[in-house]
């Protein structure tokens, strides 16, 4: 097989995972930019935005319906998360967050196990989209998912930078993003506000969930572990607490992870997560507010 | 004393410990049952194997105190779910043998669990035996109280071998292995053991981990050989072989895909699709309504008691220890554990619904034949039973 | 309190425990002795724990990494010739060679932890707040993919077996019992006085001269030592583990029970392991199902771990500091106690 198109896989391949990265770190970063809080059971609300969308189709809905059902129990559930679990503790130190968040996964991938078993489950796709194109005679293989991911994310991408920029209640996020006391002065509803970013995040999140088991074919409890690992990482390149930010390290981190896979030689490539989180502690301590980002946090 | 918090929460915690003891200090035995303990991992990674398994003993227990019982007793199952977390594991061993006192024990679908939990009934002399954890070394790990229910991976791996060879007439072969766990590992290394063995030739082999999305990379490796393998087999654990084999297929790969009882899922096929068509796997037992008497009798018996066909073999299997438990616990003709040990050591021929059971020697590893089932049409059928004729050594 | 009377109170209650775990065996059944052999066990890990989190502010997500790394090394060192012949044929031929006892393999897995959190300490304590617990998290995540991929030493994924039972109840209340000593000492000294002055404000801290750096890096070090020995005596409690049993359950369980109990004392650490231990326990065989008389409850596995966590965030949103809260079980409140009840 030639260099060149082993390379163009390879950056398919990136760009199909980038842009689930990029969709959830985008989340991480929103609520941490708003509630300077490490949300760890961002990662859960993958999954039930993929089990929302396997209940739906279980219930008849056709794939579309079930796919936009699903997105949006995604982000019911991360509103309701944030009233009844964040809100009690909202303005207490940041361990208390973080330790709250643990324990919001804890409950989320626990109530998963009890309702749906701890076993994958299949994921069924609609006929027209399992099919895959084959290229240069089965060189590169192009998937419909592949498709699908890349065409989701954009108009997810899009619609969220119509809605920071054109509409008064992004805009309002944003302020809070930057300075939460002074949004309350000027009288902006930051209650409201959280609840918003809330919902988008874990929109976005339950969406990334949704193409994910589209990808592996399969849905379980546990899905959202490993890729909210990988956001942490995506949004801390990228400047933790901007959604440019995140969407960058997004791809970043998908297009290092597929390309120390392919290109580097096969006894490196089961340390692939171990290089990750090195990178990641290279930029907590060198860059820590990432490529993006000015100097804001105070360190030691 | 003043009603602190302290105070109360000191009172609570004593409650608790109270109550706590209460459901634990249980009522010597009953006149009427002999217990049998049964733990398994309900919850869990491994429910998904070990929860049908729980059921199909279930099934025995209800058959078997229908028809009178063991010894003029009923037998009870001692439930426990152990979570797939070793520290619980032990801990229920210990409840088994020292607060619910059971003289034989029987559970888990993984050596891994097998492994946590052997030691503690070893120690006490109170034999225990598993109906699918398949690693032919755990007897010797263990002790004299441990037995297999099921043939060992070497056994199944050997069948596949020697089905390949012959049936599919396979002279070279690509393996694959998810190298994240003991019994795929093993099955790979015993499988290339056999196959070498046979005069076959392996040409390539290959790694993944158990979680990848995919298997691009080891694709592309093995599409650029030269000339292609016969056969592809692949050592795979039930949540990623629907996958594998979808992106084999989507590549273009038409060959044979074989490998062992990991594939034995209702994920093969629903996620697989068509894309599982012309594989074939190594398990206990052809769990379909068009198999054996025996099994197509269980199958209804599952159905009616759970309104769920059984999920995999695994389920007759728990159905099977019950049954060669409860057949030795009737020929030592008592509830003493070394007896009951001996009986299950001299086991020779009990008629299970997934083969004759039989422990030759010293060795608690039964001989029983392996069932290769294929997939035809986007429908399973039993392609072939196998009683291999070399064994690589566990 | 005298220095003498308070030298006589720690030995007394020593000598009281140390009496307690030899004779628990012939007192009660394996399966209590073998609660409270893990109990001392995670209150170790918990206390040791709460050393650089409590006291320091610095929130450590990767100790269990540390306890991983113990049970691994001490594992290794005391699997027999033959065991390691047969589990690790692809030993380098030193470490084949050896073959500790079960102290010496506790006290060097204590100290491979002990080089290890510098190396990784000295540039991670510069962190503060969320982005130090995100940095060692990142390291428990490193440590679960060393152990799965060096197969060779660690057998991979798989099941590492074979490792001697040796953890009986007197060695893990030994155990905690130096380590509650030493833990003890150290926070009640001048020293500790100035880990809880940073912990309290950093900048103030500074301001007075107590140089945060080593202070944290001292708290982390002394807490992985403890982890490392925690994590040995783990690995000859259950004899064989695998790298999935020292990665997030594992840490969710300690941080619990740290929480619960409360961050910021010892006692509280200690507390938190035994109300959640029992609690866990009960809830265990509650969801077994039970008979109420009126109403039989089925099965529900599974909930229990659910309950757990809703408790926990209810101890969050209502009390944040923990059952003990600040309050420690200091000396002077056990003469306090004990006056009280002579009075009486």
């Amino acid at each position: 097989m030639s260099t060149e198109l082993y390379i163009a896989q390879q950056i398919i391949n990136a760009v199909s995972l980038g842009s689930l990265y990029a969709l959830v770190a985008i989340g991480l970063s929103m609520i941490f930019g708003i509630l300077r809080m490490t949300n760890f059971a961002h990662g859960d609300m993958m999954m039930v935005g993929a089990f929302g969308t396997l209940v739906l189709q279980f219930m008849n809905l056709g794939f579309g319906w079930a796919v936009l059902g699903g997105i949006g129990i995604g982000a019911l559930a991360g509103v309701v998360v944030e009233r009844v679990a964040y809100r009690p503790v909202r303005g207490a130190p940041e361990v208390t967050l973080l330790l709250t968040s643990l324990a919001v996964t804890y409950i989320l991938e626990n109530l998963g196990i009890l309702i749906f078993t701890s076993s994958a489950q299949n994921f069924p796709l609609p006929e027209w989209m399992d099919s895959a194109f084959q290229l240069f005679d089965g060189q590169i293989t192009f998937t419909q998912i592949n498709l699908m991911t890349v065409a989701l994310t954009a108009v997810a991408l899009g619609a969220l930078g119509w809605f920071v920029t054109r509409t008064d209640i992004g805009l309002g996020m944003r302020a809070a993003a930057e300075d939460m006391g002074a949004a309350n002065l000027v009288g902006l509803d930051v209650n409201r506000l959280i609840v918003v970013a809330f919902a988008i995040a874990s929109g976005f999140a339950g969406l990334a969930g949704i193409l994910w088991a589209a990808q592996a074919g399969v849905v379980e409890p546990h899905m959202g572990f490993t890729p909210l690992l990988k956001a942490f990482v995506a949004a801390i390149i990228g400047g933790f607490g901007s959604i440019a930010g995140a969407l960058i390290g997004g791809y970043l981190l998908g297009a290092l992870e597929v390309f120390i896979v392919a290109f580097l030689p096969s006894e490196i490539s089961p340390y692939r997560d171990a290089i990750v989180f090195i990178l990641l502690i290279g930029f907590l301590l060198f860059r820590p507010n990432g490529l993006l980002k000015r100097s804001q946090e105070v360190k030691l | 004393m003043k009603l602190t918090r302290r105070t109360v929460l000191g009172s609570a915690v004593v409650a608790g410990l109270a109550i706590a003891s209460g459901p634990l200090a249980r009522p010597a035995a009953a006149q009427e049952t002999i217990k049998i303990g049964a733990p398994f991992n309900v919850t869990g990674a491994l429910s998904s194997v070990d929860a049908p398994a729980l059921n199909g003993a279930k099934v025995k227990v209800k058959e078997i105190n229908d028809a009178g019982g063991v010894l003029g007793k009923k037998l009870e199952l001692v439930i426990y779910d152990t979570k797939t977390d070793p520290t619980v594991i032990a801990a229920t061993a210990s409840q088994l043998i020292n607060q619910d006192k059971v003289p034989v024990g029987l559970g888990f679908t993984d050596s891994d669990s097998a492994l946590a939990l052997g030691p503690i009934f070893q120690t006490a002399g109170v034999p225990f035996v598993t109906p699918g954890a398949t690693s032919p070394k755990l007897p010797d790990q263990i002790g004299t109280d441990m037995f297999l229910a099921c043939f060992g991976d070497n056994v199944q791996a050997a069948a596949g071998a020697e089905f390949v060879l012959g049936k599919l007439g396979g002279k070279t072969v690509y393996l694959l292995r998810d190298n994240s766990t003991e019994y795929t590992t093993l099955l790979a290394k015993y499988f290339k053991e056999a196959y070498l063995h046979g005069g076959g030739q392996i040409v390539l082999e290959d790694n993944y981990k158990a979680g990848d999305k995919s298997f691009t990379a080891q694709i592309t490796k093995l599409k650029a050989l030269s000339p292609k393998p016969d056969v592809l087999y692949v050592a795979a654990q039930p949540d990623d072989i629907g996958l594998v084999v979808k992106q084999m297929r989507q590549a273009g790969l038409t060959q044979p895909i074989v490998g062992g009882d990991g594939y034995d899922t209702p994920l093969l096929l629903s996620v697989g699709g068509k894309a599982a068509n012309n594989v074939y796997f190594s398990t206990h037992a052809y769990m379909a309504e068009d198999s054996t008497p025996a099994i197509v009798t269980f199958y209804k018996a599952y159905k009616a008691a759970y309104n769920t066909p059984p999920e995999n073999a695994f389920a007759a299997l728990g159905y099977d220890t019950v049954g060669l438990v409860a057949d030795a616990i009737s020929r030592a003709g008592s509830t003493d554990s070394a007896k009951i040990r001996d009986a299950l050591a001299a086991t020779q021929g009990y008629k299970g619904i997934t083969g004759s059971i039989s422990y030759a020697g010293d060795s608690r590893v039964p001989q029983k034949t392996v069932s290769i089932i294929g997939v035809k049409d986007d429908k399973l059928y039993l392609a072939a039973e196998v009683t291999p004729n070399w064994i690589p050594k566990p | 309190m005298s220095g003498m009377q308070r030298l006589i109170v720690v030995v007394a209650g020593i000598a009281l425990l140390g009496l307690f775990s030899f004779s628990a065996p012939a007192m009660m059944n394996d399966y209590f002795v073998r609660i409270l052999t893990v109990m001392c066990i995670n209150a170790m890990l918990v206390v040791s724990m709460g050393l650089a989190n409590g006291f320091t502010g610095v929130f450590s997500l990767g100790h269990v990494g540390f306890v991983g790394v113990g049970a691994y090394v001490s594992g290794v060192l005391s699997l027999s010739a033959s065991a390691k012949a047969s589990y690790l044929p692809d030993l380098p031929a030193w470490i084949a060679g050896l073959h500790l006892s079960f102290l010496s393999s506790t006290i060097v897995a204590g100290l491979v932890c002990v080089v290890l959190a510098f190396l990784v300490g000295a540039p991670l304590m510069r962190l503060s707040g969320h982005f130090v617990s995100v940095a060692t998290l990142g390291f428990l995540i490193i440590v679960n993919v060393v152990l799965i991929n060096a197969d060779d030493y660690t057998r991979g994924a798989r099941t590492f077996t074979g490792v001697p039972l040796q953890t009986t109840f007197p060695w893990a209340m030994g155990w905690l019992l130096l380590a509650l000593v030493v833990l003890a000492r150290i926070v009640y000294s001048p020293k500790g006085r100035a880990w809880r002055a940073v912990r309290e404000d950093t900048i103030a801290a500074q301001a007075i001269g107590i140089d945060v750096l080593p202070t944290r890096l001292s708290a982390f070090v002394i807490g992985a030592f403890f982890a490392g020995a925690g994590g040995s005596l783990y690995g000859h409690y259950l004899g064989s583990f695998s790298p999935a049993g020292f990665y997030f359950a594992y840490t969710f369980s300690l941080i619990s029970m740290l929480v619960i109990g409360g961050m910021q004392s010892m006692t509280g650490a200690v507390v938190g392991v035994i109300i959640v231990s029992i609690l866990s326990e009960l809830l265990r065989n509650l969801e077994r199902g039970f008979d109420l008389g009126v109403v039989a409850v089925p099965p529900l596995y599974g909930a229990s771990q659910i309950v757990l966590g809703i408790i926990f965030i209810l101890i969050m949103i209502f009390r944040p500091s923990g059952v003990m809260g600040d309050l420690e079980l200091s000396f002077g409140r056990i003469a306090a106690l004990l006056h009280k009840g002579r009075k009486e």
